[in-house]
């Protein structure tokens, strides 16, 4: 089960992925491209077969799972940005690259670090699941640095919800709504799995199944809003129609 | 409430005894799959009678008016009023006629202008159904058909600015306003007016009969709707292109 959220999730999004390459090659939006490639890589990594093989040529103390930490906070940070920007949402704009957003990314990184310093990291293990088995300061710290890695994130998307919900209720395409909704499932997801980072063992699951469910809500989300705007471009779409008004 | 399936079959089989469900489908242009579907949910929408009954040479409304939900559509035919007429004038029709009436120096033809005017579209326009239902409001209207069918007044509304009514509403806000039932049922765009029984011409004569005060009001009205939807929509276009630019 576990293999299929993994695996599922890498190939979403290497297909949105790819997806994207064209339009990159042509200069347009590199950030987002960006954003799918961390994503891309992120969800590589949480695989347990390259994270070992990467983790390995690190010297086999799980330092690409604390890489992965900030690769995530750089990809929510521009996510963050964009959307904010894209949704015209001035206010979520000035709570993520104002100084409350810094002090966000501040904390988490500061606070993510320093946990991942105090546990005994040694040994590879995709997502740290089995880092806990060391017991001792592991077993308290491990939750603490799960929720610390989650923290920014969470900060960010609960910043971007009035504006996705606000887009998913407008009257806007049918298409530009159904991808704010998309995004919408990811920030909540997001927010949730910073609580669900302190379930118990037996919710591993379930945990998880938030934890990807964040990962494919945004890409899919990033995927249909450029989608979106792919199918507006093509023949019979007309844009500047008064179709309701021609009387 | 669409009409019921049972009904509607007794109908057909009154008015098509020897055509197949595969015939009436063929000469209305209603797909199979659609009529199917309505008969199994025991539910068959009204737009359909009417394209089958158009198909048969019969006329839409008397057919209607066979069902148990539509029989006060039978009693008394009430004609529009002008002000109903008038409202399923299009806006740019309007607009033409103020021209019209306008001095030769503005490309009008002064006081002979309504009968040199070129003639108005049929109904149903771009904003019938909300321009039919301000022409016959009171000011209570929609209390008093929300609280003779149950429907909630901002899903009135939103049918109203979706340039939407179902015939079931359209007959419940004519009874309401105490008006005749053709208009709402034009306004939608369930029948013409020559089905409706409308004398040709109504619509020009209703209008003529306007003074030029009102005339002017009144396109001033639509003017105003016209500018504050395209407005909105102008918006969204932009919000759209934003999205776009950003995220696409």
């Amino acid at each position: 089960m576990m293999a299929t959220l993994q695996w599922g999730t890498l190939v979403i999004c290497t297909v949105v992925l790819l997806l994207r390459v064209p339009d990159a090659i042509q200069g347009r939006n590199r950030t987002v491209f960006g954003i799918l490639l961390i994503a891309t890589l992120c969800s590589l990594l949480s695989v347990a077969g390259p994270y070992e093989a990467i983790d390995g040529v690190l010297g086999g103390w799980n330092l690409t799972h604390l890489i992965l930490r900030f690769l995530v906070f750089a990809a929510v940070l521009l996510v963050g940005l964009r959307m904010a920007r894209g949704l015209e949402d001035a206010r979520g704009y000035r709570l993520i690259a104002g100084p409350a957003g810094r002090w966000a990314l501040a904390a988490s990184a500061v606070a993510v670090a320093a946990t991942f310093f105090l546990m005994d990291t040694r040994g590879s293990s995709a997502g740290l699941l089995d880092i806990t088995d060391h017991g001792g300061r592991n077993t308290v710290l491990a939750p603490f640095y799960a929720a610390a890695g989650r923290t920014y994130p969470g900060f960010v998307s609960l910043a971007l919800l009035p504006a996705l919900l606000a887009t998913t209720r407008s009257q806007l395409p049918r298409l530009v709504r159904a991808a704010a909704f998309l995004t919408c499932v990811g920030a909540l997801a997001t927010a949730v799995s910073v609580p669900a980072s302190f379930a118990p063992e037996t919710w591993t699951l379930a945990q998880q199944t938030v934890n990807y469910l964040a990962v494919v809500g945004y890409v899919l989300g990033l995927g249909l809003f450029w989608f979106s705007g792919v199918a507006a471009q093509g023949p019979g779409n007309a844009r500047a129609t008064f179709r309701k008004n021609k009387g | 409430m669409p009409l019921p399936a049972k009904a509607f079959q007794l109908w057909l089989h009154q008015v098509a005894p020897s055509a197949s469900t595969a015939d009436i489908c063929r000469i209305s242009g209603i797909k199979r799959t659609t009529l199917a579907q309505q008969l199994v949910r025991g539910k068959v929408a009204e737009t359909t009678l009417v394209s089958i009954s158009r198909a048969l040479n019969l006329n839409p409304l008397a057919a209607l008016a066979t069902f148990e939900h539509y029989a006060e559509l039978a009693t008394s035919p009430q004609p529009p009023t002008p002000a109903e007429l008038v409202s399923q004038v299009a806006t740019m029709d309007l607009l033409r006629a103020v021209i019209s009436r306008s001095s030769p120096a503005y490309g009008g033809y002064g006081d002979s202008g309504s009968s040199l005017t070129p003639g108005l579209g049929p109904a149903p326009h771009a904003t019938s159904v909300r321009n039919w239902v301000d022409a016959i409001d009171d000011g209570e209207l929609r209390h008093r058909v929300s609280a003779a069918t149950g429907v909630a007044p901002q899903n009135y509304s939103a049918q109203l600015t979706a340039n939407r009514l179902s015939p079931e509403l359209a007959v419940a806000t004519s009874r309401a306003a105490g008006v005749g039932f053709t208009g709402g049922l034009v306004a939608t765009g369930l029948i013409t007016e020559e089905e409706a029984g409308w004398p040709p011409g109504a619509k020009q004569s209703a209008l003529d009969a306007l003074s030029d005060g009102e005339l002017a009001s009144l396109a001033g009205e639509r003017l105003q709707a016209l500018g504050k939807s395209l407005r909105r929509q102008e918006q969204e276009q932009a919000q759209t292109e934003k999205i776009w630019e950003n995220l696409g």
